[in-house]
């Protein structure tokens, strides 16, 4: 097992690399103007080129993404040029990192233990009342953008509940509409393909041996499917990572939360380059480990991937 | 068959328990009907059956006879779409055919019957261990716990003909072969102590080398714990080594029922004739292997009268119009066939037949 | 049971215990019900009450959206309108009976631009969707058939398949200039690659598939296997792929206008109309301007959505039951 562990951890970095420098590439396309701000038009076309040439943007490629690695390797991403103009994109990051990161783990986790605890009990009271509600749950979840049901989230539960609109850290009852809203949609993932593989499970072969020994129907349900239907889950773990980067993007500027969600969305507006570029990095390797983590986890709950020797494509 | 009719067979060493001649099992009349796309389908035509404690029964017949859904509703394991219609399972003091609900099956399976089913590629849970799968049933049944429990998984693992068990226990089902996964599917079935053990096919999945092993394997078990066993096949060669009685299944009916001799050397019901004959054993060199003409019915239909009728080229015309009755032929033979009428027309014994008492004579 | 045997016995006619004659034919007979997979697909699709009723409700709405500007009536999508009285423009009008979904904080009527949004964001879905069929199954079909091509493109697919489509749509709306085309562009750019694997997933388990190989053993002409043996399998996934891309691209596309990398403000989409009225969701009386978008959207999505799925359901040959 640590073999495969290890092949998909050098697996990742692979990918990470090719990533990185596939982004790379493409963000040298970005508007120019998004390095100069407000200075832009000041310019005229002779600065702006020398500009340009100081940044090493008119190099070739390669010397570019030779620069750019060496930098990385440094620990350095640039400097903002818009947003906090001069200021070194590692240390904004740096401040808002953990928001973003407390926001998004604990949405997962949250809607992990919802979403299987809901998939259970549809599974288990398939085609009656739970299953129902959990069903018109989901579609509607999946169907309609989230965009939508996050602002009248927003709008009524805010009144409803008392609650302060705007995110405080100090205060912990605005902590909980922006989880609140995170948790939806992974919730629902979780929960439909809980659902689905369980059933898939109850029809198998298997099952029907654990019932000719004698099982009740609810053993059989959590001895044998329940377990099973984890491995399968673990696929969907990084999706639901997905999920929580481009939720946050949303959340984080809704309730004014100082993340690189909200970040991202401003550096945008302002057309900052360096700020975009270094946040598409970052979430582009979150992406990333989030796929192996999830391979881990499959390898972890299903005995028989351990054995096999060719990693599988995905 | 009544309980008090004696058998009176001096050819074949018996076991014991059928000299007592109690059924334990008697089903009389059953049917059993599928629902299929808004269509139903009758898939057990009134078949009756009784059981005898400690033989082995064996019931035979084509794909598609309907020998799986009549086990299947001996336990309760029907799909969906199936039904008990009308008919009675007698088994102890409870009626099988009005079980509804899932409390009333827990108390035969297992329990009382279990089943070793034809597939040990699907039939094991692939991500538990073997040894937790069996110990399911002996805690089950059994009412061991913790160390007790696991010995006796050790215990029956070995009885079953699994080596090492102590290192099997932990091991997947991946990790054995066909052969070995159907060992632990007997063994579990076995671990349930019950009385009845029902096996589906349980070497068609199987390597010929392995097969004998396993029906072995079987018939011990058999002798060891008591158990009364029924075997459904399509392959009379297996039947022949281990049966004491064939029951013959055709279009959802029992048509003929008797003693191990009796279906192979005296078969009444032309149907059997034809089974017999399609052993591919009794093929003479140079000539045309038989087989049976035609396909079974379509069951979505009613059948009137015989439904072999169609196929059987010595056919009576009342085979078309009247369902035949059970006709004794000994005590312990019965075959549903106007044939047996006693205004019926003689018939010769098939060519095929003649062949087959010859051969064993030798 | 002997009792019975000879009633039965009595009443027959002795002169049935003769041979009868022996058919073949008849012994052949089968006698199955014909299955037609098109037939099974539309019953079991039609059996499903919900579906049925919101495939009407689409069939209206995508008529109604499309004759919309014909019908009498009807104003323009981006003209402000003014008060003939007092020559101001028609700001913030609550839906009476002449701007029946009201106007927006700059004269201009919302019914109107509403259809307008949603036949762009049609559109938008349906090109997206198409680009992913076509593509998909053209690439797919090839990268499952061909052994050869199967390794280099596998390798291919697994780096490009690790990069987050988010990220991606993000990047590409960044870097092009914002409109109908860039939109299209960068949804199909991230979305077929899914399709692709999808489709090349089902032909290579089916390429191997016994019954195929049967078919070529016997002659069967590519055109015959294709058609009779491939395509009832692709069909289900094409037309759920086809239905959810509608959804999807007018979330996506909300998302991105959230973000500013949607379309200009001036082409009215779905995905502007809901951010303006995000802007004036928290005045009561303003509100509407975001209920009418957000209703119309929901019923777009979950409508689409439902019934793809269900007509996904009906075509698997495993619920012909």
């Amino acid at each position: 097992m640590l073999k495969y562990i290890l092949k998909r951890i050098f697996r990742s970095f692979i990918t990470l690399f090719a990533v990185t420098t596939i982004v790379f590439m493409l963000m040298r396309l970005m508007p120019e103007e998004g390095y100069f701000g407000d200075s832009y038009d000041k310019l005229d076309e002779i600065q702006r080129e020398a500009i340009l040439e100081g940044m090493g943007l008119r190099d070739p490629m390669h010397i570019q993404l030779i620069h750019f690695y060496k930098g990385l390797i440094k620990g350095d991403l640039g400097t903002s040029i818009t947003y906090r103009p001069k200021v070194p994109v590692t240390e904004i990051l740096a401040k808002k990192i953990p928001y973003s990161l407390w926001l998004g783990l604990s949405s997962i986790l949250i809607a992990i233990i919802f979403g299987l605890w809901m998939g259970i009990s549809m599974a288990q009271h398939k085609d009656r009342l739970m299953d129902g509600v959990g069903t018109f749950y989901i579609v509607f979840i999946r169907a309609v953008p989230s965009a939508v049901y996050y602002l009248f989230l927003q709008l009524y539960l805010t009144s409803w509940l008392k609650l302060p609109i705007l995110f405080d850290v100090d205060e912990k009852a605005s902590f909980f509409l922006p989880l609140l809203s995170m948790s939806l949609v992974s919730l629902a993932g979780y929960a439909m393909w809980m659902r689905r593989y369980m059933v898939d499970e109850l029809n198998k072969d298997y099952i029907r041996l654990a019932k000719a020994k004698g099982l009740r129907q609810k053993e059989i349900m959590f001895k044998h499917v329940m377990r099973n239907a984890f491995v399968p889950m673990a696929q969907y773990l990084p999706t639901s990572i997905l999920f929580a980067i481009s939720g946050s993007l949303y959340i984080e500027s809704l309730y004014s939360i100082p993340g690189i969600g909200s970040l991202l969305v401003e550096s945008i507006q302002r057309q900052d380059n360096p700020l975009v570029q270094a946040l598409v990095l970052i979430y582009a390797a979150i992406s990333i480990f989030g796929l192996l983590m999830g391979d881990v986890l499959m390898a972890f709950f299903d005995p028989r991937i351990k054995f096999e020797t060719q990693g599988g494509g995905r | 068959m009544n309980s008090d009719e004696m058998i009176k067979q001096d050819e074949k060493h018996l076991p014991d328990q059928i000299k007592k001649a109690m059924p334990i099992l008697t089903i009389e009349n059953l049917v059993v009907k599928f629902n299929l796309r808004g269509r139903s389908l009758s898939a057990i035509r009134e078949a009756s059956l009784s059981l005898y404690k400690g033989e082995s029964l064996a019931i035979v017949g084509e794909s598609g006879s309907g020998k799986s859904v009549f086990t299947k509703s001996l336990m309760g394991l029907l799909d969906a779409n199936g039904w008990v219609d009308s008919g009675t399972i007698q088994y102890k003091t409870y009626d099988l055919a009005q079980f509804k609900k899932e409390k009333d099956w827990l108390k035969i399976r297992g329990k009382e019957i279990a089943m070793v089913f034809q597939d040990p590629m699907t039939s094991l849970n692939p991500l538990k261990t073997i040894g937790k799968q069996v110990r399911e049933a002996v805690v089950k049944h059994q009412g061991l716990k913790g160390r007790e429990a696991t010995n006796a998984v050790y215990d029956i693992l070995e009885n079953v003909g699994i080596d090492a068990p102590r290192k099997r226990y932990n091991q997947y089902p991946f990790e054995f072969s066909g052969g070995m996964r159907q060992r632990v599917v007997i063994a579990i079935a076995v671990a349930c102590k019950p009385e009845i053990l029902i096996c589906d096919e349980p070497t068609t999945a199987l390597d010929v080398t392995i097969q004998a092993q396993i029906m072995e394997l079987i018939g011990e078990l058999q002798s060891k714990y008591g158990l009364t066993v029924i075997y459904i096949t399509h392959d009379l060669g297996v039947v022949a080594h281990v049966a004491d009685r064939v029951a013959v299944m055709y279009a959802g009916d029992i048509v003929e029922i008797g003693l191990s001799e009796e279906i192979f050397y005296d078969p009444r019901h032309p149907y059997t004739s034809a089974l017999l004959a399609s052993l591919p054993q009794l093929g003479i060199k140079g000539e045309p292997l038989y087989a049976i003409k035609g396909t079974p019915p379509n069951l979505f239909k009613k059948v009137e009268g015989d439904a072999f009728a169609f196929r059987n080229e010595k056919a009576l015309k009342i085979d078309f119009v009247k369902r035949p009755p059970y006709f004794k032929i000994s005590e312990t033979h019965y075959a549903k066939t106007w044939l047996m009428d006693e205004r019926a027309p003689k018939v010769d014994k098939p060519k095929i037949i003649e062949l087959l008492n010859e051969r064993s004579a030798k | 049971m002997t009792q019975r045997m000879k009633h039965i016995a009595e009443d027959i006619d002795d002169t049935l215990f003769t041979f009868a004659e022996y058919n073949q034919s008849a012994s052949e007979e089968i006698g199955y019900s014909n299955y037609s997979y098109w037939q099974s697909t539309i019953q079991v699709f039609f059996k499903n009450k919900v579906a049925v009723f919101l495939l009407m409700v689409i069939v209206l709405l995508l008529a109604f959206t499309f004759i919309q500007p014909l019908l009498p009536n009807q104003k323009l999508p981006t003209k402000i309108y003014n008060d003939p009285v007092t020559n101001m423009q028609y700001r913030n009008v609550a839906p009476n009976s002449e701007f029946w979904f009201g106007t927006n904080s700059i004269g201009q009527d919302l019914w109107s631009r509403i259809w307008s949004g949603t036949r762009t964001s049609l559109i938008i879905g349906f090109m997206v969707g198409l680009f992913e069929v076509i593509v998909g199954i053209v690439i797919g079909a090839m990268w499952g058939y061909m052994r050869k091509l199967d390794r280099v493109i596998t390798e291919i697919y697994n780096v490009w398949n690790n990069i987050p489509t988010t990220i991606v749509l993000i990047l590409l709306t960044y870097i092009m200039r914002p409109g109908i085309f860039t939109l299209i562009f960068a949804m199909s750019i991230t979305s077929w690659l899914s399709m692709t694997l999808l489709v090349r997933n089902l032909i290579v388990i089916l390429r191997d598939r016994e019954y195929n190989l049967a078919s070529r053993c016997l002659g069967t002409p590519i055109r015959r296997i294709i058609t009779k043996n491939l395509v009832p399998y692709l069909v289900s996934v094409i037309m759920l792929r086809m239905a959810l891309a509608i959804p999807t691209a007018i979330g996506l596309e909300v998302f991105l206008t959230y973000i500013g990398l949607g379309l200009p403000v001036d082409i009215p989409s779905l995905g502007n109309l809901v951010n303006e009225g995000r802007l004036l969701m928290m005045s009561e009386s303003l509100r509407y301007q975001l209920f009418f978008p957000a209703i119309v959207i929901s019923l777009i999505t979950i409508a689409f959505y439902v019934m793809g799925n269900a007509f996904a359901d009906a075509a698997d040959p495993r619920n012909h039951v």
